[in-house]
């Protein structure tokens, strides 16, 4: 059973080649990880599997993506963003929402919540899910800038889980908070496998060691190898992959 | 000790403040002489300046300029609503899609419309409006004022929608929503301030506007006209014609006039600065 499933994709930036002949096998109900260095395409790939390349100026997408069975790149790109999740490299909360109304905005919209009973409930249980609640069930017609980064960071994974979303792109999460937060992230992540598929970028080897199922190793836009993450551990294939998982690039 | 690094910061300092004073005396100076001069006759005149018709040049009494009171109020109630959904609608659209040969005509247009004089403005309207209507109108009026003021909401609105920083969207997006949802639930809120803050100069433009109204309103003093096809008075064109006039009495009536309008903006600005939160990102 496979979430996403991508064949000799190619991605071009104006006359940049960014993505190079990718192709990948995502299995459901697994944690992804993508690694690869800076540039290497690792945010275009995800923006790929939910269409948001789309808003890219002068952009060409060439080759099959398939995302939960459909034609992702002939699909209607809005219906198929409210089955994928995304958190972002920096934590973007919508400012001018509250806690409560960040996390409610797409259960709301997208009719996962009939009735307020049903969002109270589900807002708590992303909230939950996200490792926030305990932190937040005080305030929760409190703004985001009041929260910490790790904080606000992990409302924007409970934002996303809230609309019940069969894949979740996390990209880079930890990326910009403490270590403690990101540890709370990181068990989250996990406790999420049996709900969704996780496709996760990282730069940490510790971190990937933690949460990964199966990992690719992308550089220059190719992926140079990909496989359950055991194996890259043991017998990573390519030096590019040993100098990634020792953390020397 | 007094340090080289100190002087020159309290240098800095007393430098700031006299330019900040030099900058807004020449404004408080004018609100200053409005106010004095406008608000004893208003007080004077009492709530008969609301009521009632203007005075004739020999006139004891200030009377009041109820019709152009109300023609301000009919216009401004056409034209303020119009520019801002017009300018709303074109500043999405341009900002939205920017490469759209719509949004390269719509941008070119509101432009240009800018730097065209108001009263060539008001000449057009007189031209395609009040000589077909064979009348001055508060209509022609009020499409002259939608003009004048269209550049200044698309200007100020689009400038807003901008200025919401890109990972919003992108997150609006990356929840399902669609680009109208995006645009009405999450970047216009969020730069809410912002528009507001363009609406209101725009409304201030909008009542205060006088050459746009010179050739399609028609200074209708004889009494309140509250059809769209009659002629129509306006506080500014009524200041602006009583300033003029060789009579003290009118010179009253023109700084009573200037001082309610001033009240006014002083009163919308605070009510909307009070009511619309800044959002903190
Ligand atoms: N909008 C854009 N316009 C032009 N080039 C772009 C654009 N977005 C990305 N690129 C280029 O595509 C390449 C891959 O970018 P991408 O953001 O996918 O890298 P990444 O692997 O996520 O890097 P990082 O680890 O720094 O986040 C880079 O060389 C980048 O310069
Ligand atoms: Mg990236």
């Amino acid at each position: 059973m496979l979430a996403v499933e991508i064949e000799h994709l190619n991605v071009y930036i104006r006359h940049a080649h960014i993505l190079k002949n990718v192709t990948l096998r995502i299995p459901k109900n697994t944690v992804f990880v993508i690694m690869g260095p800076s540039g290497s395409g690792k945010t275009t790939l995800l923006k790929v599997i939910n269409r948001l390349i789309d808003f890219t100026e002068g952009v060409r997408v060439e080759g099959v993506v398939r995302v939960l069975d459909i034609d992702a790149l002939k699909a209607d790109p809005y219906e198929l963003r409210k089955r994928i999740g995304m958190v972002f490299q920096t934590p973007n909360p919508f400012p001018h929402l509250t806690i409560y109304e960040n996390v409610a905005i797409a259960a709301k919209l997208n009719g996962v919540a009939r009735s307020k009973r049903e969002l109270d409930e589900i807002v708590r249980w992303a909230l939950e899910k996200a490792m926030l609640w305990d932190e937040v069930k005080h305030r929760l017609h409190a703004y985001p800038h009041q929260l910490s980064g790790g904080q606000r960071q992990r409302l924007c994974l409970a934002r996303a889980l809230a609309m019940k979303p069969e894949i979740l792109l996390l990209d880079e999460p930890t990326a910009n908070i403490d270590p403690i937060n990101a540890r709370k992230l990181e068990e989250a992540i996990v406790s999420l496998k049996d709900e969704v598929t996780v496709v996760m970028v990282t730069h940490s080897p510790h971190q990937a060691a933690r949460v990964a199922d199966y990992i690719a190793v992308l550089y220059d836009g190719r992926v140079v190898e990909q496989g359950p993450a055991q194996q890259l551990f043991l017998r990573p294939s390519t030096e590019i992959t040993q100098k990634l998982l020792r953390g020397e690039m | 000790m007094y340090s080289g690094r100190r002087l020159k910061e309290a240098l800095f300092t007393v430098t700031i403040i006299t330019l900040s004073v030099a900058a807004i005396a020449p404004v408080l100076h004018i609100v200053y002489t409005v106010l004095v001069n406008g608000v004893s006759v208003i007080v004077k005149a009492g709530l008969r300046f609301f009521t009632d018709l203007p005075p004739t040049p020999g006139s004891a009494e200030v009377g009041g300029i109820a019709p152009a009171i109300a023609g301000t109020i009919l216009i401004t109630a056409i034209a303020f609503p119009l520019s801002v959904v017009l300018g709303l609608f074109s500043a999405i659209l341009t900002t939205e899609f920017p490469k759209n040969p719509l949004s390269l005509l719509v941008d070119t247009i509101a432009r240009s419309l800018a730097s065209v004089p108001t009263i060539a403005i008001s000449m057009v309207i007189y031209t395609v409006i009040v000589v077909p209507m064979r009348s001055f109108s508060a209509l022609a009026s009020a499409l002259a004022l939608t003009i004048v003021a269209l550049p200044y909401t698309y200007t100020y609105f689009s400038a807003a929608l901008r200025s919401v920083p890109a990972m919003y969207r992108e997150a609006a997006f990356s929840l399902g929503m669609s680009r109208w949802d995006t645009v009405t639930r999450v970047l216009i809120p969020i730069s809410r301030r912002i528009i507001a803050a363009g609406a209101l100069t725009t409304l201030a433009r909008i009542m205060g506007e006088t050459a746009a109204l010179l050739f399609t309103a028609g200074r209708f003093r004889g009494g309140v006209a509250i059809s769209l096809t009659a002629p129509v008075d306006a506080i500014p064109l009524l200041i602006f014609d009583y300033i003029l006039s060789p009579y003290e009495i009118w010179h009253e009536v023109a700084w009573g006039a200037s001082a309610l309008l001033l009240l006014s903006y002083l009163a919308i600005f605070m009510s909307v600065k009070l009511m619309v939160k800044e959002v903190k990102l």
